[in-house]
Order: structure tokens, then C-alpha cells, then sequence
């Protein structure tokens, strides 16, 4: 899986393509931890091209949004494909990850 | 119903790479089994890339030996199958939670989710292999 990161106005876009799994999990972790790390504390994870996740994705999402919020501020994540967005339900994360349609909208109502 | 319409094999040592390559399998065999609905195509995989990755996180090997992980991936007109060994592994016969944990919880959520993907999941212990075998009735059978 390959990452990238782009600051923005308000918030710091991570993207991320290919498979969110056991060999990407920790990657995920590192890319965000540096994001928190550099001081970014409200991230977009936009999954337009994060084609599948699993329970070690998930693991890694929920310790990236821990990292965000202990640093005072959030993770939010966007454009997801059917895959996660099933896999977010049956696990019932989708209430701690709500899903938002754009990238730009995910802090929007803040 | 029972005749098999496409079928792969994957074995190899159990590491994270290994993911990676059966989940390749697993495109693979859409290729082919493309009558297949999305949904069921999704859940499978799912559940099968969970089912391995449980075995190359928590497996451990005989003494001396190498932990290996050995896939069986068949296609059915109405029924998906996978058999999922942990080959010379230490024998544990217990099985993982299948609750889902707190939502602050990094990990605990694999078997829960096999649960809610697959008809049928039954483990089978011989020696030193242990073989998970998941089924999934295809939702609108060809």
C-alpha cells in the first residue's frame, strides 16, 4: 500500500492506496504518527483508492484516531469504497468512523 | 449444485507477505468466477484474508519447524468454500472471542467479522494442523 500526505487549509489529507491490511496497518500508523507528530492535529484519511481493509486496518485506524484526538484534534475519514464501508458496518465502527462523502466536507461543520 | 467451477491453491510460509499474494489468489479466481455477485465476491475475501492473517499473527511453530499457511479456495454454483490451514503449528485448540470488543479496542474484531460474512465456519484439528473452513452461500446462485 502506498501513502501520501498534502496539507490543506484546515486539515492534512493522508490518502492511501491498495489494501489496508496486516502489511499496511503499521504503515498507516507510522504515516499518521508523523502528520501528529509535525504538529497537524486535524486529518483526512481519504480511502478513494483504499480498495479493501481489514480487522488490522480497523486496529490501525482506531490508533490513528487515538493519536489525533489525544494530540486535541481528530481523524476523519472520507471517500470510502464498498468494501470498507461493509466492513465498518458489520463491525458497527461506523459510528466512531462516520464516513463522509468528500475530503473537503470532513471538517466542515466544524 | 456441488460441482466445483474454479478452484486454487496457496501454500507458503506463514508471514505477512503472504497476505498479500493470496489475496492476489483471490482476484484470481474472480477472474475466472466472475458469475459471482460482488457482494459475496467482497465478503469472502474478507473473511478468507481475516482467517489467514489470524493464523501469521497468533499461529506459533513446532519447535524447530516453519509455520506454514495452506489455502484451498473453491467456487460452487451456489456455494463458496475456502480451507484454511495452520500447518506446524503448536496444537491450541481454543478458539478466539467472537464478541466484538469495546469501540477504543485496537483488535479483537477478526472472528466476529468471519461470523457475519460466512454461512458455515467450522475448524478442524488433526496433529499439527489445525484447518478452518468457511462457506458462504452464494446470495443469488447462478
Amino acid at each position: 500500500m502506498r501513502f501520501s500526505t498534502e496539507q490543506k487549509d484546515s486539515y492534512t489529507e493522508v490518502s492511501g492506496t491498495g489494501r489496508l491490511n496486516m502489511v499496511a496497518a503499521p504503515k498507516l500508523r507510522e504515516v499518521v504518527g508523523e502528520v501528529v507528530s509535525a504538529g497537524n492535529k486535524r486529518i483526512v484519511l481519504n480511502m478513494l483508492a483504499t480498495e479493501f481493509i481489514d480487522s488490522s486496518g480497523l486496529g490501525a485506524l482506531i490508533g490513528c484516531l487515538k493519536m489525533a484526538r489525544q494530540a486535541g484534534g481528530d481523524l476523519r475519514i472520507a471517500c470510502v469504497q464498498p468494501q470498507v464501508k461493509m466492513v465498518l458496518e458489520l463491525t458497527s465502527m461506523n459510528r466512531v468512523l462516520t464516513p463522509h462523502a468528500t475530503a473537503e466536507g470532513a471538517f466542515s461543520n466544524d | 449444485m456441488t460441482e466445483v467451477l474454479a478452484e486454487r491453491a496457496y501454500q507458503a510460509p506463514a508471514t505477512p507477505e503472504a497476505i498479500d499474494e493470496l489475496h492476489t489468489e483471490l482476484d484470481r479466481i474472480w477472474e475466472v468466477a466472475s458469475f459471482v455477485p460482488e457482494l459475496d465476491q467482497m465478503a469472502f475475501t474478507t473473511a478468507v484474508i481475516e482467517s489467514a492473517s489470524n493464523i501469521v499473527q497468533h499461529g506459533v511453530a513446532v519447535a524447530g519447524g516453519e509455520l506454514r499457511l495452506g489455502v484451498t479456495l473453491t467456487v460452487m454454483a451456489s456455494v463458496l468454500q475456502a480451507r484454511i490451514s495452520e500447518i506446524g503449528a503448536v496444537p491450541s485448540p481454543e478458539l478466539p472471542s467472537a464478541s466484538l470488543p469495546d469501540d477504543d479496542q485496537e483488535s479483537g474484531r477478526g472472528l466476529a467479522l468471519i461470523e457475519a460474512l460466512m454461512t458455515t465456519i467450522t475448524v478442524e484439528l488433526r496433529g499439527e494442523t489445525k484447518t478452518w473452513v468457511l462457506s458462504r452461500e452464494i446470495e443469488t446462485p447462478a
